[in-house]
């Protein structure tokens, strides 16, 4: 490993060994507490000195043991997800967060819940709107997972050091855009795989540790000399989660990502949860409000008596044009985990959207399986050579 | 499909006039349409909002109700395949397919014209649409996506739904009710806005009681069906259940006849009449029939099937008092999270974490004393499939209990396959023998 990519090296090393650092800091006596969805206030857990751990599929794992708990067709991530935490591939987990954010999400809690023995588990019921009523509910349900947390550890948790935990938070946040950044030039210093593994690395370790990284890897990327060879085309990138790198290599094969709006990308690092207040109420209005996830019914204006299509999709999908303006995108790829119902519904409106920025866009959908990677690869080199 | 026309379930006479309110109640909406009253499209709501546009005297239709519809007189097709050709992946639910397709061939073929193929009229333009949050994330997407065709508002409403044993949380239940309050409020503000009418508040008073009134009456009826051998098929319980579920027709009157459909079942349940000819096997049924094959339930009748109990999702709320509870909203919304948290404190005490999506079954199974489940997962409906591989598990282990799973779709007629469920249903019986003397080997009385 040179000197000049120790953070890209330990990212990727991260990446492919994701639970070690978590088995390390539990074996030092820290509690881990897993969570499969962005939209799980982690804030809070950081400020416990409880260590969040997203709890990811694997694309390479034939989904086996969850077929005993989940149907055929279904969300094949949270499919994955399951299977791996009834293969007991988690079982460092002291705990688990699950949250409403959509419907498999949901039905997945309760059989997780079921099948599972964790000291501790908590279930976030989550409103679709973001009408202040939603809000509201939303800021009393981060309330109940305070007190049950504070329940499990031991611990109060208090204003001063959630407001730490926040800030943080932002500040891996304002780091991880800071190396998006750096995907502006062309040739982009940092590929989208990379980027991939690094917010899987993020989502694996402690948010000092991941910040530290981020600062290492950030200054890294600014002085490389090996980064990313220029390709034919600049693509963004769209969709629920896009986690592994085998698809992220396969859309980079012909051309370079310049930014993954998914969970598993920018999303989850694009705002910054403000809480000049109650930080309980700020944790809320970020978490409802800021995270551009379909499963939110997001309006031009909440409660709106008159609509027209144009302000209704700026209302839902206006936050990508300054995406595609400022990193010079050629092209859109909307990618599809099959049954993912509210992005599926996304779809039409969203290819409309695109073409009304003048943006080209194709469709793709897969199941979350390496078998589907062949296919994939025909349907990107075909976009590729309409775009080119 | 060739399934033989038999009919050797013992339909209630009680059953007919509340099936006829649906057919009724959409041509007298589409006349009141015609004749210059607003149109809403609106969503099984699970009571939010269905007590409030009727107070306010608005004429609604259920594209959910019209996708069935629409499949069983064989036109939805031509929409599937639209809203496919429009890029919607057809994975996705029939209803919401088949309305996308509609909608798409009404506003960008026929300019806002009712499609000259569409069944019973069609649906009219819609003033706004309402959505709604419960159950099923697929939902309020779909109304949101009909933006792509029309430029009615939509608004969306919120329906809670806690996790088992975070119910319990001191509070809780309160800031449910507080956010239901508050937001149903603000539903009124907008249709007000919408019609250009102020709500009558007394009449909300009263259609909120009526509501509350005919659910309690039909939960009445559906008790009787304990009884062995239990009188009423679940084929009558469809057929009736609109008038409750979605509030179809005039209240009075639907109140009405649940009163006649409970004395004609209890005159049964005492004189020892029997749904089917011989009950050899009470069942459950778990989510939503194959509508295009109902009379697949016949032949399984013949065999002594009977279907004694059904979908949590469509049956009315476990009773609860709330004749203290002035405000109408408050009410509505109260009555509206009964309908999952009815079962909850059971279900703690059970240990059940599937909550309302599974436990009712086990509740279902004991009280009504199943000797089998028949599972029906439908492809394009994963709302009403995701937990019967959970709810076949506990029926087994608590109760043992076996399950038949049925494969099938809410539109797509291809998928259902009644001859291979047939051939299935003599080993299903040695299942159901089986366990029943294992049952009773332990115990139970059933």
């Amino acid at each position: 490993m040179s000197e000049s990519s120790r953070g890209i090296s330990r990212a990727r090393h991260i990446y492919l060994n994701r639970s070690q650092r978590a088995r390390e800091l539990k074996a030092e006596g820290r509690k881990i507490i897993g969570y499969p969805c962005v939209y799980v206030p982690i804030e809070m857990l950081t400020a416990l000195d409880l260590v969040p751990y997203r709890t990811c599929g694997d694309i390479r794992e034939p989904v086996t043991e969850a077929d005993r708990a989940l149907p055929g067709s279904f969300c094949p991530i949270m499919r994955n997800c399951l299977d791996c935490a009834l293969k007991n591939k988690d079982d460092f987990l002291d705990g688990v967060i699950t949250i409403h954010s959509s419907d498999p999400q949901e039905k997945t809690a309760r059989v997780w819940q079921s099948y599972t023995d964790y000291p501790y588990f908590h279930f976030i019921d989550m409103p679709v709107t973001t009408r202040p009523e939603a809000v509201q509910y939303f800021t009393s349900q981060l309330n109940d997972l305070k007190e049950t947390l504070e329940e499990f550890s031991g611990q109060t948790l208090m204003e001063d050091r959630l407001a730490a935990a926040i800030k943080s938070h932002n500040r891996q946040r304002g780091l991880v855009r800071q190396l998006h950044e750096l995907t502006k030039p062309s040739p982009p210093l940092i590929s989208g795989t990379e980027l991939v593994q690094v917010v899987k690395a993020l989502m694996s370790l402690p948010v000092a540790e991941g910040n530290d990284l981020l600062i290492e890897i950030i200054g890294e990327v600014k002085n490389r000399t090996d980064g990313p060879e220029e390709k034919a085309a600049r693509l963004i990138t769209w969709g629920s989660t896009l986690d592994s790198i085998e698809i992220m290599q396969l859309f980079e094969a012909n051309a370079n990502v310049v930014m993954d709006e998914s969970c598993g990308g920018i999303r989850a690092y694009r705002a910054e949860v403000e809480s000049p207040g109650d930080p309980l109420q700020g944790l809320a209005n970020y978490y409802l409000k800021e995270i551009t996830c379909a499963r939110t019914f997001r309006q031009a204006k909440p409660g709106e008596a008159r609509k027209d299509y144009a302000g209704d999709l700026q209302g839902r999908f206006g936050y990508i044009e300054g995406i595609v303006r400022e990193w010079k995108a050629d092209g859109a790829i909307m990618l599809l985990v099959r049954y993912c119902d509210p992005f599926a519904f996304e779809m039409p409106s969203l290819k409309d959207y695109f073409d009304s920025i003048g943006v080209p866009s194709t469709y793709i959908e897969y199941d979350y399986t390496i078998g589907a990677l062949a296919q994939m690869r025909t349907r990107v080199e075909a976009f590729l050579e309409t775009i080119s | 499909m060739s399934v033989e026309k038999k009919r050797t379930i013992n339909r209630l006479d009680s059953m007919r006039p509340l099936r006829a309110k649906v057919n009724e109640t959409y041509l007298k909406s589409l006349e009141a349409i015609k004749a210059g009253k607003p149109a809403v499209w609106g969503m099984l709501n699970f009571y939010y909002g269905d007590p409030i546009l009727k107070a306010m005297d608005i004429e609604v239709v259920y594209p959910e109700n019209y996708g069935a519809i629409a499949a069983a007189t064989g036109v939805a097709q031509q929409y599937l395949d639209r809203a496919h050709a429009d890029g919607f992946p057809t994975h996705l639910c029939g209803y919401s397919l088949t309305t996308l397709g509609y909608a798409s061939r009404m506003m960008r073929e026929l300019e806002g014209e009712i499609p000259p193929e569409a069944p019973l009229g069609g649906m009219p333009r819609p003033l706004f649409l309402m959505s709604s949050a419960a159950i099923c994330d697929a939902r309020y997407k779909w109304f949101q996506s009909l933006g792509r065709y029309m430029d009615a508002p939509v608004w969306t409403l919120e329906a809670p739904t806690p996790g088992v044993k975070e119910y319990f949380i001191d509070g809780y239940y309160d800031r449910m009710v507080d956010m239901g309050v508050k937001h149903l409020k603000d539903f009124v503000a907008f249709v007000e806005g919408m019609v250009g009418r102020k709500m009558d508040w007394d009449k909300l008073d009263r259609t909120t009681n009526l509501m509350i009134e005919v659910n309690r009456v039909w939960h009445e009826v559906n008790e009787l069906r304990k009884s062995r051998p239990c009188p009423m098929h679940s084929r009558d319980f469809w057929s009736a259940m609109p008038a409750a579920l979605f509030l179809a027709g005039d209240l009075h009157d639907s109140l009405r006849l649940y009163r006649d459909m409970y004395e004609e079942v209890k005159y049964r349940v005492d004189n020892q009449i029997g749904a089917i000819p011989e009950e050899k096997y009470r069942l459950v049924f778990a989510e939503l029939p194959p509508w295009h094959s109902l009379n697949f339930f016949d032949r399984l009748a013949d065999r002594g099937w009977n279907f004694v109990v059904e979908s949590f999702g469509y049956r009315p709320p476990i009773p609860i008092d709330l004749s203290d509870v002035s405000d109408p909203l408050e009410r509505i919304t109260r009555f509206s999270l009964q309908f999952f948290s009815g079962y909850y404190e059971d279900a703690r005490k059970q240990n059940v974490l599937g909550g309302a999506f599974a436990y009712p079954y086990l509740k279902y199974a004991r009280e009504w004393k199943c000797d089998g489940a028949v599972l029906h997962p439908l492809i394009s409906c994963r709302s009403a499939s995701t937990h019967l591989p959970y709810v076949s598990n506990m029926l087994m282990e608590e109760l043992n209990v076996p399950s038949l799973s049925i494969e099938g779709d809410i539109v797509d007629l291809r998928l259902f396959e009644p001859e291979d469920a047939l051939a299935r249903a003599e080993p299903f019986e040695e299942t159901m023998e089986h366990y029943r003397r294992m049952r009773q080997q332990k115990g139970a009385d059933w």
